[in-house]
């Protein structure tokens, strides 16, 4: 009992709990003492910003006094009262006051009510109480703050915009939350995942099916399709580095030549942000696949001939059986095949880190290149531990419902 | 009207010939029996009627169209396979209601016919279930149930109770054999076992080697096999066989087996000339056990080897001069191994093949 516990505690358990607790630590490479910070590592907000858009401007009964209001934007004016301790500024417009802001400096409250009526776009949409006047910013919406702490973030968010808008609340900070980029990563993370794992069943069905039928070649074939599975990642990546390089990349040369391109819009598969995912996902499916059609391939042999016998006395074509009996009946197996896999997709590290080290613009860095990046690049121990911990609630989730799935079909 | 016509059918597999040439007639709702050892190519021919094997020559009709190069769902035809090849992943309604969906019948036709078939299979209360929940009798008749839904004109079964329990083998027998008296469908059976042959069918096609033996009814099988494979194939415990030699003409012929004994042959049709080499059949209930000789018994001295008892009655196996031999006799409580015993061979229920071409005289 004590040596398995032992062995548990040590080899299992010990690197897992090491991640744990370096990201409740501030460490840092160089740092000599490393401080428990806590959950810091994860979130912690410094400041919240407001961004405002569409401010409702007035609700008025028929289309064409709200034609009127927008028209009349032009000769409208500001008004600035103080109000309290605040200053309150309202447009002046076709007969109306209607008071729009109110801040505690003047320059601020007509600068801000000035944006909204000459910079934004002020239109018409039909709403319930009539026809609603909005002002909608194209690109710089109104900006408020920043803010220490949320108690003044709720004071101004309740006195400032005195008509309707639509605010949304930005925080800053020094969380790995709070970080763009792992925003981005996390982001990339699934479509990274998602992406593989959809065109590693779109190619690696039709590829069971295939090696299923009874040819000459099907025992070499069945050998060799496992190739791109057993090749270490590290050499067949740099085939690919060759396949998809920028200057002498051979599906660029066969564009090209073919003539579907021309030499000057040749792609840059790794540099150009648009390809790059796609370049990284290619690679990655072509690696996979493989696993998902053996996998699916062994659900196919364990489908009794008789069955499928049966289904063609039945009066079942081709089609029918894939559809009615060969895809209910392999659907386990595939499912658990899609967990291992999205597993494997979930937490890549090689492939993208020898493709692409996550660039161009982090736009295929993922959450495992991303923790490493941080964690060991940099040098931010904590947050780099943070980072990777995340991505072990959002698998379980995943795991989850494979496995909810699962049980629900047997 | 559900014809079956097998006109010259052959299955080759590169040199090797699965079905060499068979010609039969199932007449239309009759219940005919394929049966024959592993390899006699009995269930090759059964999948060549479904239309699952490809034919290599010949012909085959139902109903008196032509179906050898139809798909099998055009063939008019419903199969039930040896392990029932059910559909895991449909209820027992699916599973039955599978085919006539696909056929585009209308929802309460089918709900009709499968609630018909589920009636008489007593699968009514079963139809929500999976077949994994479902006992291996319970599977068996819902495969006999998806195929009577489809009212075809031919059901085909292949060895349907080898994965059953001897009992429920005994008890589907009898449910079959009732199920075809209330169908109106042509029925063929591929079986090994020769007690379900003997008991089941109308007919019964005994094959060997890719070829048919005799087509006949059970009881003209039993009684006149027409060669020596069929003679040792039909019945429990088989036919005893002896070599012999033909000896003398017309009514004072007889056959010499080995020893010495010497068998007079009753039925002087036999032209054989003097000196034929022959094989000796009798069956073990036409050997008896003590009692009187006369014109056709003939008293043959044995000594006991072993007794199998089975009730009231047992199988005793004997040594005579001729050879081994077994005899089932009524049980008689003082049988004891090594004992000396009299066997009377009933010489009028004898069969004699010729030892060459094994067919009968």
């Amino acid at each position: 009992m004590l040596p398995a516990v032992l062995y548990l505690t040590v080899f299992i358990a010990y690197p897992f709990l090491m991640a744990i607790w370096l990201g409740l630590t501030d460490a840092e490479a160089g740092h000599l003492k490393w401080n428990f910070v806590g959950l810091d590592n994860y979130s912690k907000v410094v400041s919240y910003e407001v961004r405002a858009n569409d401010f409702v401007v007035a609700t008025v009964p028929t289309r064409a006094e709200a034609d009127a209001l927008v028209q009349a934007r032009g000769s409208a004016k500001l008004e600035t009262t103080p109000e309290g301790p605040l200053f309150r500024t309202s447009v002046a417009i076709a007969g109306r006051t209607i008071p729009l802001i109110a801040m505690d400096s003047v320059s601020d409250a007509e600068f801000q009510a000035d944006t909204v009526l000459n910079e934004f776009q002020w239109q018409v949409s039909p709403g319930k109480g009539g026809f609603a006047v909005v002002a909608h910013a194209k690109d710089e919406s109104i900006r408020l703050g920043p803010f220490p702490n949320r108690a003044a973030l709720k004071r101004a968010l309740e006195s400032t915009f005195l008509v309707k808008t639509d605010t949304q609340i930005r925080t800053n900070g020094t969380g790995v939350v709070q970080d763009p980029n792992f925003r981005l990563a996390v982001v990339n993370t699934f479509k990274y995942t998602f992406g593989t794992e959809i065109l590693k069943l779109m190619i690696g069905v039709p590829c069971a099916l295939l090696l299923n039928r009874k040819f000459g070649a099907r025992r070499l074939l069945r050998g060799l399709v496992v190739i791109p599975w057993v090749i270490p990642i590290a050499i067949s990546a740099q085939a690919w580095l060759w396949i998809l390089d920028s200057t002498y990349s051979v599906i660029n040369w066969c564009l090209v030549h073919w003539g579907i391109v021309s030499p000057a819009n040749i792609v840059n598969f790794r540099g150009d942000p648009q390809w790059a995912m796609f370049s990284v996902v290619l690679v990655n499916v072509w690696r996979g696949f493989p696993f998902t059609a053996i996998v699916i391939l062994a659900g196919l042999t364990a489908i009794p001939d008789e069955i499928l016998e049966r289904a063609r006395l039945d009066g079942a074509n081709a089609f029918q059986r894939f559809l009615y009996i060969i895809s209910p009946m392999v659907r386990p197996i595939l499912m658990v095949s899609l967990l291992f896999s999205v597993i494997f997709s979930f937490t890549d590290f090689n492939t993208i880190w020898i493709i692409t080290k996550g660039g161009p613009f982090d736009q295929t860095q993922v959450l495992s290149t991303y923790a490493y990046q941080l964690g060991v690049n940099a040098g931010y121990l904590g947050k780099g531990a943070a980072t990777s911990l995340f991505m072990f609630p959002l698998m379980a989730l995943m795991v989850f419902l494979i496995l909810r799935f699962l049980r629900k079909e047997a | 009207m559900a014809e079956v016509v097998l006109t010259g059918v052959e299955k080759r597999f590169g040199d090797v010939a699965a079905v060499a040439g068979v010609d039969l007639t199932v007449r239309d709702r009759e219940f005919v029996i394929l049966v024959g050892p592993s390899g006699c190519g009995k269930t090759t021919t059964l999948r060549m009627i479904a239309g699952l094997e490809d034919v290599t020559g010949g012909d085959i009709s139902i109903g008196g169209r032509s179906v050898t190069h139809l798909p099998p769902k055009d063939r008019d035809i419903a199969m039930v396979f040896q392990s029932y090849a059910l559909y895991p992943h449909m209820t027992v309604y699916r599973n039955m209601a599978f085919s006539l969906q696909l056929r585009g019948m209308r929802k309460a036709e089918i709900d009709r016919r499968v609630k018909e078939a589920a009636a008489i299979l007593g699968l009514s209360d079963l139809l929500q279930r999976k077949p994994r929940a479902l006992s291996g009798g319970q599977r068996q008749r819902v495969a006999v149930g998806a195929a009577l839904c489809r009212q075809a004109g031919v059901l085909l079964f292949d060895e349907p109770l080898s994965n059953l329990d001897a009992k429920l083998r005994v008890h589907m027998r009898t449910e079959l054999k009732r199920l075809h008296q209330s169908v109106k469908s042509t029925m063929i059976y591929v079986t090994h076992d020769q007690v379900e042959a003997m008991t089941m069918g109308d007919r019964i096609v005994i094959m060997d080697k890719g070829k048919i033996c005799q087509v006949a009814t059970p009881l003209e099988a039993y009684r006149s096999p027409a060669n020596r494979f069929v003679a040792g194939f039909i019945g429990t415990p088989p036919m005893n066989f002896f070599d012999g030699e033909l000896r003398g003409e017309g009514a004072g012929l007889s056959v010499v087996l080995g020893g010495g004994v010497v068998l007079p042959v009753p039925r002087p049709r036999i032209t054989g000339s003097s000196g034929r080499a022959v094989v000796v059949g009798i069956r073990p209930e036409h050997i008896r056990l003590g009692g009187q000789g006369n014109g056709t018994r003939v008293k043959v001295p044995a000594v006991i080897d072993v007794v199998e008892p089975l009730g009231h009655e047992a199988i005793v196996t004997a040594r005579c001069d001729a050879g081994l031999l077994q005899i089932e006799t009524e049980l008689h409580g003082e049988l004891k191994p090594r004992q000396p015993v009299e066997l009377f061979f009933d010489t009028a229920q004898m069969h004699l093949f010729d030892r060459q071409t094994e067919l009968a005289l």
